[in-house]
């Protein structure tokens, strides 16, 4: 009974005092963390990586490696942007295990064929269309993007996680956009 | 590149945006459109962009959001997976003996304070714990401890009664279950919790 009280009234608790009790070692703490932001670390993994494969791993680990660096977290209140900068990373480290150097011609490589806009325009809404549009982008430039707009990235810091220079974080970042912009105006 | 013909149609290359660059309009917008930069503003092909690029921005919200939704709950077992993947006595914290235990090989953790302070909140219904820091060194009996606590409360109930009420379950825990020598208990209100907001209401009756 009392367990069941204290659960309930813990989900209802802000980060800053559920952090807070999870930095003093409160598994349960913990617990309401990981159910409260497992769904957005895995959206933004699956962005990342352009695939379902691999995402709970990742955010699996980025857990252990939370719950391991929670003393050395400042404000527990922003426990939500550290979590996300932690799973970034993650996945980042992922992203160069499977593709060890950076290899510019990847950065050149062509999208895939276009999804058919008709189909998408049909049964999608706009946020779909943002969504495929994403999909399509080459790896290289998707990367930047969802460090950038969703991560909240500033240039220099996506050149130092993606190891590349900032010029090209930039051109790769313009080149994205275009293409998403291009694509959204297609399908309106 | 085969999109050239598509980006240029479509107006996004330096000839339709009056010289500038989709680059720089990101980084106008970023700036807040400041300072104002006379030859972007009177551009209707930069006007067109920076209002695509806008919306862009806007939508990239939506689609974060759609997509964690779109996760569905989260399960207890995944819960449990990544619970077993962490060490549990990771947070000990300093060792605090007992001056009374004349081996002196009596101690307990600050870890397992810090639940003791936790566990005051099974007197008061609806209040929680945070994080609490023990200031002062504990490892040397009789030092003077002040003990620092974060608290979240119910909306509704006079929050200096409550605070009070919370301070005395704590010291009287600290004094049945240890020999700190605590001189003072700060208690820093953090959240005020709304009913409307859900899950904190349920089974609190018969709790006191």
């Amino acid at each position: 009974m009392d367990r069941e009280r204290s659960w309930s009234a813990l989900d209802a608790a802000d980060d800053g005092i559920i952090a807070g009790r999870a930095m003093d070692g409160d598994v349960a703490a913990f617990a309401v963390l990981v159910r409260r932001y497992t769904p957005l670390m895995r959206a933004y993994t699956q962005r990342m990586l352009n695939a379902s494969a691999e995402v709970d791993d990742i955010v699996q680990e980025s857990f252990v490696t939370a719950w391991q660096r929670l003393p050395e977290l400042d404000d527990p209140a922003k426990v939500k942007s550290w979590l996300m900068r932690i799973v970034s990373n993650k996945a980042v480290d992922r992203l160069r295990a499977l593709r060890p150097t950076a290899d510019i011609d990847e950065f050149e490589r062509p999208a895939p064929a276009h999804a058919s806009p008709s189909r998408v325009v049909e049964a999608r809404a706009e946020v779909e269309a943002l969504g495929a549009a994403l999909r399509e982008l080459p790896d290289a430039q998707r990367e930047c993007w969802v460090l950038r707009e969703i991560g909240g990235y500033s240039y220099d810091e996506i050149a130092e996680e993606l190891g590349i220079p900032v010029t090209t974080a930039r051109g790769l970042l313009a080149r994205a956009r275009k293409y998403i912009i291009v694509r959204m105006e297609e399908w309106r | 590149m085969t999109d050239d013909h598509e980006l240029h149609r479509l107006g996004l290359e330096r000839a339709d945006l009056d010289g500038h660059t989709i680059e720089e309009l990101a980084d106008y917008l970023d700036a807040g459109r400041s300072p104002a930069d006379a030859s972007i503003d009177g551009s209707a092909g930069c006007q067109l962009a920076l209002d695509a690029l806008e919306r862009l921005h806007g939508l990239t919200g939506r689609l974060i959001a759609a997509d964690a939704a779109a996760q569905g709950a989260v399960d207890e077992s995944w819960v449990d997976r990544v619970l077993s993947g962490i060490a549990l006595d990771a947070r000990a914290g300093r060792r605090i003996p007992f001056a009374s235990d004349p081996d002196e090989d009596l101690a307990i953790t600050e870890g397992a304070v810090r639940g003791l302070i936790r566990g005051a909140e099974n007197a008061l219904p609806g209040v929680l714990v945070g994080r609490c820091r023990l200031d002062g060194d504990v490892t040397l009996p009789g030092e003077p401890i002040r003990i620092g606590l974060d608290a979240s409360v119910p909306y509704g109930e006079p929050i200096t009664r409550l605070a009070e009420r919370l301070r005395a379950e704590v010291d009287d825990r600290l004094r049945t279950h240890t020999e700190l020598n605590v001189v003072e208990i700060d208690i820093m209100v953090r959240d005020i919790r709304a009913p409307w907001s859900g899950g904190h209401t349920q089974g609190q009756e018969g709790a006191e």
